[in-house]
C-alpha cells in the first residue's frame, strides 16, 4: 500500500521552504490591507460625532483628549510602518548569498516579518481603541459654557457722565446707544417679568464701553 | 556496491533495509534537520533538509523570547532526491529522484545522533 499523500505533503514542505518568505510577505500584505481598512472604518463609524473641537471642554479633559489623540496617532503610525515593513521587508538588509546563509537569512526574515506583523497588528488595534476613547471622552464630558445660552446678547458696561450703566446691548446708531437694563429682583430672588427696561444713552455722554460677562 | 542503480521511476514506499543507517542531524540553532542516508531503491545517498516554518503570526509579546523550536519527534517522511535521471519519470513531475519515499525516525534530542 502506498500513501502518496505522505509524499505530497513532504514535497509541499520542501517547496514551502523555498517559498515561505514570499508566502509570508503575501500574508503580511493582506494583513496590512486589513489594518488599513480597519483604521478607515473609524472615520465611517464616527460620522455621527458629537463635538467638533475640544474648545469649551474643561482643561483636564481637553488635555486628556489631546494626549489620547497624540498617542493614537503615534500608535497608528507605528502600526502602519510595521505593516509596510512586514509586507515589503527592511531596507538595506544584506547577507552573503551562499546557499546555507541564504537559507538561514530566509528563516530569520520570516521570523522578523512575523514579529513585525504581530507588533503592527497590536499597535493598530490599541491605536484604534485609543481613538475611540478620545471620541468617547469628547462625547461624555460636559462643556464649560453649557450654562450660557448660545444666543445670549453680550452685556456691556457703559460709563457715562452720570455714572456706569450695565445691560444688554440692543442697538446703536450714530446718536444713541440702547441698553436693556436688568430690573430689580423680586422677593423670590428671580427677576421680574418686566425686568427688561430699555435705556437710550446719547453717544456724547458715553465715556467708555466695556464688554462684560454679566451685570 | 554501486553508487546508483538506474531503476525506473516509481512512486512507492519501499521497505527500508535494516542495515541502512540514516544520520538525522539537528542544526546548531535548532531550526532545521538534515537527514542523510541511502535511498532504499536506487541506493544513492540522499540529503533531505526539513526546516521549521511558521504558518501564521506569532503569539509572543512583541517578539521577545525567541528560542529554538521544540525538538521534532516521530519520524520524517523522506523522498529520493538523488538527482539522477530515471526512466519513466513524467516531465511534469517535480521529483528529482527515483520516486521512492520512506520514513526516518527522529532520534531522541541531542545534536549529531544517528539511527
Amino acid at each position: 500500500m502506498t500513501d502518496l499523500a505522505k509524499k505530497r505533503f513532504a514535497q509541499l514542505g520542501q517547496q514551502l521552504q523555498l517559498d515561505q518568505l514570499t508566502a509570508v510577505r503575501r500574508q503580511a500584505e493582506g494583513w496590512r490591507n486589513g489594518l488599513t481598512g480597519l483604521t478607515g472604518l473609524v472615520g465611517v463609524v464616527f460620522v455621527l460625532k458629537g463635538r467638533e473641537s475640544v474648545a469649551g471642554m474643561p482643561a483636564v479633559w481637553r488635555w486628556t483628549t489631546a494626549a489620547l489623540l497624540v498617542s493614537a496617532f503615534v500608535l497608528l503610525l507605528i502600526g502602519a510602518l510595521g505593516a509596510v515593513r512586514a509586507a515589503h521587508g527592511q531596507l538595506g538588509q544584506r547577507t552573503w548569498l551562499t546557499g546555507d546563509r541564504l537559507f538561514a537569512a530566509v528563516l530569520d526574515e520570516v521570523e522578523r516579518t512575523q514579529d513585525a506583523l504581530t507588533a503592527a497588528r497590536r499597535t493598530s488595534v490599541v491605536g484604534l481603541c485609543v481613538i475611540v476613547a478620545a471620541v468617547a471622552v469628547s462625547w461624555a464630558v460636559p462643556a464649560d459654557d453649557s450654562k450660557e445660552p448660545a444666543t445670549a446678547v453680550p452685556h456691556v458696561l457703559v460709563v457715562t457722565a452720570d455714572g456706569p450703566r450695565c445691560g444688554e446691548l440692543m442697538a446703536g446708531d450714530t446718536r444713541t446707544l440702547t441698553l436693556k437694563v436688568a430690573g430689580e429682583k423680586d422677593k423670590s430672588g428671580g427677576r421680574t417679568p418686566a425686568a427688561g427696561e430699555w435705556r437710550s444713552i446719547p453717544l456724547d455722554q458715553v465715556r467708555s464701553i466695556t464688554p462684560v460677562r454679566g451685570c | 556496491m554501486p553508487d546508483h542503480v538506474a531503476t525506473d521511476f516509481r512512486e512507492y514506499e519501499p521497505p527500508v533495509p535494516p542495515t541502512d543507517t540514516f544520520d538525522v542531524v539537528r542544526s546548531e540553532d535548532g531550526r532545521w534537520y538534515t537527514v542523510t542516508g541511502p535511498c532504499p531503491t536506487c541506493r544513492a545517498t540522499v540529503v533531505f533538509r526539513v526546516a521549521y516554518g511558521v504558518l501564521g503570526p506569532t503569539k509572543r509579546l512583541l517578539g521577545r523570547g525567541r528560542r529554538a523550536p521544540e525538538p521534532l519527534t516521530g519520524s520524517i517522511p523522506v523522498y529520493c532526491q538523488c538527482g539522477y535521471p530515471h526512466a519513466e519519470r513524467p516531465p511534469e513531475s517535480p521529483d528529482s529522484g527515483c520516486g521512492a519515499f520512506w520514513e526516518v525516525p527522529v532520534p531522541a534530542p541531542g545534536p549529531g545522533t544517528s539511527t
